[in-house]
């Protein structure tokens, strides 16, 4: 009888899930299986229809499920079936990566920065006693300074262009996680700041400044457009050129052009679309602060600058980590704002991506452009066990999943 | 009262949709009502005339209904709509589609459906059945052809600046330096210049003798001695160009005397006129000839329309309205009669274009051509910014070129 109603209940059970089991089957596992299946398979614009008989296609693609069976196009065409070897895709893409000199120059551009690991760990671990034997910003000029050395003994520049030459895989994450640092740490800096200022009790028209400045989150929704707005201030006859030649008559040089000069370019685009999440972020944090806090170390003498960087940091840190890693993802996988001012120019070579051809403009013209499905789907593959990981190690950092244990 | 509402709601939704249900099943007594669906890419002023010519057609065919709409990314639509059997009867199309298409197996030759050699022969100039022509049959009948030439401006440019031979590439390059020196002006603008535009780039390329980007069995040419003269020419000649060219760029500069010639197509004439600029047009170089055409869908076959899609396409492509067309749009007919007639012979833009069709390069519907864009567009782009040198740059788009393809086969 117990059996009984223990089996009853979890059926019910099941009832009341079944609809989201299928909403995640559909829109979550679907996707994904046939993605990953795509990416070890030839398909291209050469074999674009399936050969329902072969490996797990009869069941995946939905051209040969019944309702479309029997209209399936046939063309001249080769259809779509396993590559062999079978991870030839992913091979392609990662190049010649897996080479002894490669490798080492990999471990060497790793070597560089594990100074830079250890003066946090350092840090991390005087911070816990009682006196500190060292104080912070030595450990770190240390660390900077043996990180410097390094670099100049193994000629990073050298080792650095070895390893993008391996393959355009290795190339396009780097100049991604590249975009990563220089834009996530501005947009927090800018976020803070006015995040500070706009929590100014005395600050008049503080409504206003919070609607006005929160309007670019609002405006990404248009970001496509929006960046070609930006695409107009850097053109050689752009807004900053005339600006350049009016006041100081110097003719201003084609930014987006210039590989340098365009990199900067989206990354100031993005950090305007951007910024506006930092700042209620920070804002929300800082107005939980209780101000008792700040009473007391102004009693104590403290400064601003120490209040800000004993009290202030500190407390917002648990609402800003979460933020912090989501924005680091979103970052990674920004398309619109490079892709509508610059389609990932400028090129520099025929066979290289172009210079701001970050992880998703690079599938995007695989995709749209060259229309290698094959590749292109490996290519997501990796990008997803790489963000997978990425994830993982956010949770266990901003602690989001601890309440559900 | 408020659940009788409901129930009667009910009903009346249910009674509506099962009547609906049979309509469509019961077929028709007055019958024979056939709705041809044309997805394609006229745009603009182009589509006005080009609508005026479909309405005389279901004016003469009582019993024919057109539908003309143009879908956002055509590619991907016909993927979807067609094995779902929604596709279009016609496609009008550019013919570097054909291959792919017909691989895919959107499209039907129409060789089967009774089109002929001797009736493309009789109809159609040599070159546009060149161009519907693929693996030995025929996917599409022509309907105009399109290459790019120097759109210049008669009052800014002066016959001496005017280059004598368009294949004399080093006299434009003379030109354009004696142009800058005396007016301080920029000669050629041309949306290539700076950008990855591997179309643009055509009269170039062939003008120094290349035959083709790509061959059709899919070996590419780019580091050929001709390809590594014409991209030399090229790092020059941006000594006298502007820094930055676009579409926009270029026709602003134009209207607004800043450069004398805008390296364009049919498709920009229109817009010239109507910026008021007193223009004139002259050949340079061998450009890519496009030749637009309408294609027959495997839907069209399927639904049992492929007499009457023939007779439209027929119809469209005819000698009667391509002349019609031509005088209002300046397009260049692929028909024959149409070319030679006098009135459309006297068109300044027929005869522009005209002579640089005659020099150029058809376009390949083989689908190895599209391994063609990215390395030629991403190679010119690194030479005008000096990041390789011409011929590191070919080499590298020879490279990738062969990658893509090797993909491919």
């Amino acid at each position: 009888m117990a059996n009984w109603s223990g089996r009853r209940r979890s059926l019910t059970a099941l009832m009341f899930l079944f609809p989201t089991i299928v909403a995640v089957l559909i829109f979550n596992i679907y996707p994904t299986t046939l993605n990953i299946y795509i990416s070890f398979t030839n398909r291209n614009k050469f074999r674009p229809n399936p050969d329902c008989t072969a490996g797990l296609t009869g069941v995946l693609d939905p051209l040969c499920w019944p309702s479309f069976r029997d209209n399936i196009p046939v063309g001249v065409a080769e259809p779509y079936r396993p590559i062999t070897p079978i991870f030839k895709n992913y091979t392609d893409l990662l190049g010649t990566l897996f080479t002894p000199e490669a490798l080492i120059s990999l471990v060497q551009v790793l070597v560089c920065f594990v100074p830079l690991v250890v003066a946090n760990s350092l840090n991390n671990r005087f911070s816990k006693q009682l006196m500190r034997p060292v104080p912070g910003w030595v450990v770190w000029a240390g660390g900077i300074f043996a990180t410097v050395l390094l670099m100049l003994i193994v000629n990073f520049g050298k080792v650095f262009g070895q390893l993008l030459d391996t393959g355009d895989f290795i190339v396009v994450v780097m100049r991604t996680i590249i975009f990563v640092i220089l834009r996530v740490p501005l947009t927090f800096v800018i976020g803070l700041v006015l995040a500070l200022v706009l929590n100014t009790p005395d600050l008049r028209g503080r409504t206003f400044f919070r609607v006005a400045l929160f309007v670019p989150w609002g405006a990404s929704a248009v970001a496509i457009l929006l960046a070609l707005v930006w695409q107009f201030f850097f053109r050689q006859q752009g807004t900053i050129n005339q600006i350049l030649s009016a006041l100081f008559n110097v003719e201003g040089p084609v930014w987006l052009n210039n590989p340098v000069s365009a990199m900067i370019a989206i990354v100031l685009a993005d950090i305007w679309f951007s910024y506006p999440f930092f700042m209620v972020s920070i804002l929300g944090a800082l107005q939980s602060i209780p101000g008792e806090l700040y009473e007391a170390a102004d009693v104590d003498g403290a400064n601003w600058w120490q209040q800000l960087l004993s009290i202030t940091l500190p407390l917002i840190r648990p609402a800003v980590m979460p933020a912090l890693v989501l924005t680091s993802i979103t970052a990674f996988q920004m398309f619109g704002t490079a892709y509508a001012m610059t389609g990932g120019g400028p090129q520099l070579a025929a066979d290289k991506p172009g210079a701001t051809e970050l992880v998703m403009v690079y599938a995007y013209r695989q995709i749209y452009q060259v229309s290698n499905y094959g590749r292109a789907t490996a290519f997501a593959v990796m990008i997803f066990i790489m963000l997978f990981l990425a994830t993982l190690y956010s949770l266990r950092i901003t602690k989001v999943t601890q309440g559900a244990r | 009262m408020s659940k009788k509402l409901m129930m009667l709601i009910s009903l009346v939704l249910i009674a509506t949709f099962v009547l609906a249900a049979c309509n469509t099943k019961t077929p028709e007594p007055a019958a024979k009502e056939v709705t041809i669906k044309i997805w394609h890419q006229w745009d603009g002023k182009y589509l006005d005339a080009i609508t005026a010519a479909f309405n005389d057609y279901t004016a003469a065919h009582p019993n024919v209904k057109i539908d003309l709409s143009k879908p956002e990314d055509v590619a991907n639509a016909l993927n979807v709509a067609i094995p779902a059997g929604e596709g279009p009867d016609i496609i009008g199309w550019a013919n570097d589609k054909i291959g792919e298409q017909a691989l895919k197996g959107n499209i039907v030759n129409l060789d089967d459906k009774g089109i002929t050699m001797d009736f493309l022969k009789a109809t159609y100039e040599p070159a546009a059945i060149n161009g519907v022509m693929w693996q030995g049959k025929i996917w599409a009948l022509p309907e105009t052809q399109e290459g790019i030439a120097l759109i210049y401006n008669k009052d800014v440019v002066s016959d001496k600046y005017l280059p004598s031979d368009p294949l004399n590439f080093d006299d434009l390059y003379a030109k354009a330096e004696a142009f800058q020196k005396d007016t301080g002006k920029v000669l050629v603008c041309n949306q290539a210049f700076g950008g990855s535009d591997a179309y643009h780039m055509s009269p170039i390329f062939f003008g120094f003798g290349l035959p083709n980007y790509i061959d059709e069995t899919g070996k590419p040419n780019l580091n050929a001695p001709e390809a590594i003269k014409a991209a030399e020419w090229f790092a020059k000649f941006k000594n006298v160009s502007l820094a930055e060219n676009s579409y926009d760029i270029c026709k602003a500069a134009l209207k607004e005397g800043k450069v004398g010639m805008w390296w364009t197509g049919p498709w920009a004439v229109a817009g010239v006129e109507e910026d008021g600029v007193n223009y004139g047009i002259i050949p340079m170089g061998r450009p890519f000839v496009g030749i637009k055409t309408l294609m027959l869908t495997k839907n069209a076959v399927d639904r049992g329309n492929t007499d009457v899609a023939l007779d439209v396409m027929k119809y469209f492509t005819s000698a009667e309205v391509q002349k019609k067309l031509s005088l209002v749009n300046k397009t260049i007919p692929a028909a024959t009669a149409a070319l030679k007639d006098p009135e459309v012979q006297k068109l300044p833009a027929v005869v522009g274009f005209g002579a640089a069709l005659n020099l150029g390069v058809p376009m390949s519907p083989s689908p190895y051509s599209s391994a063609q864009w990215d390395p030629v567009g991403k190679a010119s782009q690194a030479i005008w910014q000096g990041a390789a040198s011409p011929a590191d740059a070919m080499a590298a788009a020879q490279k990738a070129a062969e990658d893509a393809v090797a993909q491919m086969k």
